[in-house]
């Protein structure tokens, strides 16, 4: 639907969205504040302490590694939409090895492990029907999606007799001495969930290997102009095989850093626990117009807000609707989507691409 | 803006490439059909390894397995059509399917993913419930009544869907934002805030769960077979269905509209040539989308449960897997919403005899998904074998796999 209105956005508009985004938080919280009496205010404000922004830092985890994956997959030309059902798959199979296994530490990092394989098989599979068998896509992607969300469910249910899983334990956070005890920064940044610390250096090494090596500079060729890419002499479909295997695996960490960083038991009833974080994700990398860095920034804000909501439902004696609250995350990612509007995709993003030798 | 408005080229081109493929598309959706069974049935040989049973069906060395894949699979297809009760069951399904079906169907011809269709539903739902609960103290009771109602009711869950529908419509057509994406965010907004209205405001205040008053009786589809009596399926709800394939089958393909909606899907440019308004086009496109969604609301209202409740099933994403079945095609949606019809039906089968866990129907939506999404690979299989040789179709019932430069 390019017909004479593909709209650039620059820098400057996404940082004008960004305020506007964060103006627009302020202004909600302003005016809750003004219709609640004022011992709430108070609690509304307290809500944003270092506890919030650890939480809100977890809860950045699977969306961003989702949205990082994208990148990955996006700029080498293959759309992933299926980054949703990677998220299932990862969280559903981390909890199952975990239960399995049994035990302490070890079985969650053997269940996180096993999370990770499995979401980067599901890739595999998603990578050769799009590579391999021309696959649409969109389609495809959203078959990925829709398996997991079945498969999910229904082995969960052969397991354990009901869509949801037992409790079973999560990592424990790493505390780095010393640095933890610095107000503020410490208790957010060095007394966190490993998947917390993994996140923290996948986001610039992502930056580094998309824009400072020579693996980054084939993907995004791959993505804007894969016969010239061919021609000089590089497997366009391996440069291709390997970005979706990027986000099966970064789906993988994501996934796994919900169910065993977080929650610690899969929830299968509806849109199961991961409940939409990786069309957030998407979202966020096309907000963070698939700069890894900026890819960050968005999915804090997102899950900034979705900690928000949750901690808003539980201040005593401020009863706002539970229902409510929840949706205000995905009314966000429809405002932004709506503000930045077409993004630039990678030119031959969605095409399939034949070398002519065979 | 009508065909005639376009080069005679690309009308002969556009229409050649349409007719030309349909028996391949049917082979292809056959044979995703088939290959996704075969899928299934090694996720139920591995389910059955994993779950405990006191008596296997088959036991290997050291392991049992618990589930034959045959017996699921007799039971997944033949149960609907052994008594009233599975049958009204199946067809009821179809019925609800066909309005999904369609309601993506027409979306995806004009080039529209709609992944809504779910939360359309939830509103037009809700809002066919609330409107007959308000219009019933207006009218007489007996068949008057029902005359006046149930109309009245469709309308307004057509009306409602239709215009949550027109939402991502808007956000597409004048803001460029990504139809996928908002309609999914759209299905979570639908569903919280609606469970919020029931909850806070329209409550049944008998009821312990999040539901409605029950419409009354005047006003609910009745079943008019004798041989479906106390089920939830109403002959008059499958041919309103059926009437509305045929129509929408005459709107794609005899009037200038439908011309619009298809050239837009498969050839934006040649559209904007032929002087389509694409704005109006996306939003007139997603408002029909969602109003066949709310229908669809309208009739799980007034003929299956006589209420809105919270936990409407998931006939929305089921009517994307009946769409993409049907290569979007009108026609096409009758006999793919009645295989989903059986599938669900069996499903409750499957689990009430064989303990089988009736999301086995969940895998092989997607995977019936995956495979029509990959003619290529059924070419390639097929050139393995020896048979056809042609180019092959794409998925979306538009233009071919192959085509490049249709995007910029």
């Amino acid at each position: 639907m390019a017909v004479a209105r593909s709209r650039e956005v620059t820098t400057m508009n996404r940082k004008a969205i960004a305020l506007v985004v964060v103006a627009g938080v302020a202004l909600a919280g302003l005016v809750s504040v003004a219709f609640f009496p004022a011992g709430s205010i108070a609690a509304v404000v307290a809500v944003v302490d270092a506890n919030y922004l650890g939480a809100a830092l977890r809860l950045t985890v699977p969306i961003a590694f989702a949205a990082l994956g994208g990148i990955f997959a996006e700029k080498s030309g293959v759309i992933n939409i299926g980054l949703e059902g990677l998220l299932i798959i990862a969280a559903f199979v981390g909890i199952a090895t975990t239960y399995t296994v049994g035990g302490g530490q070890a079985a969650v990092w053997i269940g996180f492990a096993a999370a990770v394989l499995a979401s980067t098989l599901f890739a595999l599979l998603f990578a050769v029907v799009t590579i391999e068998f021309k696959a649409d896509q969109i389609i495809a992607g959203l078959a990925v999606w829709l398996i997991a969300l079945g498969l999910g469910p229904f082995t969960a249910r052969v397991i354990w007799g009901t869509v949801n899983s037992p409790s079973v334990p999560t990592l424990n956070d790493w505390t780095v001495p010393v640095l933890s005890e610095i107000p503020w920064v410490g208790p957010v940044l060095f007394d966190a969930n490993p998947t917390v610390y993994m996140l923290l250096v996948a986001v610039p090494l992502s930056w580094y290997a998309l824009n400072r090596t020579a693996f980054g500079y084939r993907v995004r060729a791959s993505g804007e102009n894969p016969r010239a890419l061919d021609t000089a002499g590089v497997n366009v479909s391996l440069v291709r095989y390997k970005s979706v295997l990027i986000s099966g695996v970064f789906s993988g960490i994501g996934g796994a850093g919900l169910a065993l960083g977080q929650v610690g038991q899969f929830i299968g009833s509806g849109q199961t626990m991961v409940g939409g974080r990786g069309w957030i994700g998407i979202t966020a990398y096309l907000f963070g117009n698939y700069n890894p860095i900026a890819t960050f920034g968005a999915s804090f804000l997102f899950a900034a807000l979705d900690a928000l909501q949750i901690r808003i439902q539980q201040i005593p004696g401020l009863d706002l609707p539970g229902s409510l609250v929840r949706i205000v995350p995905f009314v966000i990612v429809i405002v932004v989507l709506a503000l930045i509007g077409k993004t630039r995709l990678p030119s031959a993003a969605g095409e399939h691409y034949d070398s002519d030798e065979d | 803006m009508n065909a005639s408005d376009l080069p005679s080229s690309v009308r002969r081109l556009l229409g050649s490439l349409v007719d030309a493929s349909v028996r391949e598309r049917i082979a292809i959706s056959v044979a995703a059909l088939f290959a996704s069974l075969l899928v299934g049935a090694v996720v139920i040989m591995a389910a059955g390894l994993v779950a405990t049973c006191k008596e296997p069906f088959l036991a290997l060395g050291g392991s049992s397995f618990c589930y034959d894949p045959w017996e699921v699979y007799y039971q997944l297809f033949v149960s609907p059509f052994l008594n009233d009760f599975n049958t009204a069951l199946m067809l009821k399904e179809t019925t609800l399917l066909l309005f999904t079906g369609l309601a993506v169907a027409v979306a995806f011809r004009a080039g529209l993913f709609n992944i809504g269709a779910q939360g359309q539903l939830v509103f037009g739902a809700l809002g066919s419930a609330l409107a007959v609960l308000w219009g019933a103290a207006f009218v007489p009771t007996g068949v008057v009544g029902s005359l006046v109602l149930i109309p009245f009711g469709l309308v307004v869950g057509a009306v409602v869907g239709g215009l949550y529908g027109a939402v991502p419509g808007l956000l597409k057509a004048y803001a460029d934002a990504n139809e996928v994406i908002t309609t999914i965010m759209l299905n979570f907004v639908a569903t919280n805030v609606a469970f919020y209205l029931v909850s806070t405001y329209f409550k049944d205040p008998a009821s312990q769960s999040v539901e409605t008053k029950s419409v009354p009786a005047v006003a609910q589809l009745k079943p008019v077979l004798g041989r479906f009596e106390s089920t939830s399926f109403s002959v008059w709800a499958l041919l309103t269905g059926l009437a509305l394939v045929v129509v929408i089958y005459y709107l794609l393909f005899h009037t200038s509209f439908g011309y619009d909606m298809r050239i837009s899907g498969i050839q934006p440019a040649a559209a904007a040539y032929g002087g389509v308004d694409a704005e109006r086009l996306v939003v007139g496109s997603m408002v029909l989308s969602g109003a066949l969604s709310g229908l669809a609301g309208a009739v799980y209202v007034l003929m299956v449960l006589g209420r809105w409740r919270t936990g409407i099933p998931a006939v929305g994403f089921d009517g994307i897997t009946v769409s993409i079945l049907a290569s979007n095609n009108p026609l096409g949606v009758v006999p793919a919403a009645f295989l989903f019809g059986i599938l669900k039906s069996g499903s409750l089968s499957i689990s009430f005899a064989l303990g089988v866990p009736k999301q086995l129907v969940g895998v092989l939506r997607g995977l019936i998904i995956l495979f029509v999404a990959m003619p290529e690979f059924f070419r390639m299989v097929g050139l393995k074998l020896g048979v056809g040789d042609r180019q092959p179709v794409a998925t979306d019932g538009g233009r071919p796999v192959e085509g490049g430069d249709d995007d910029e």
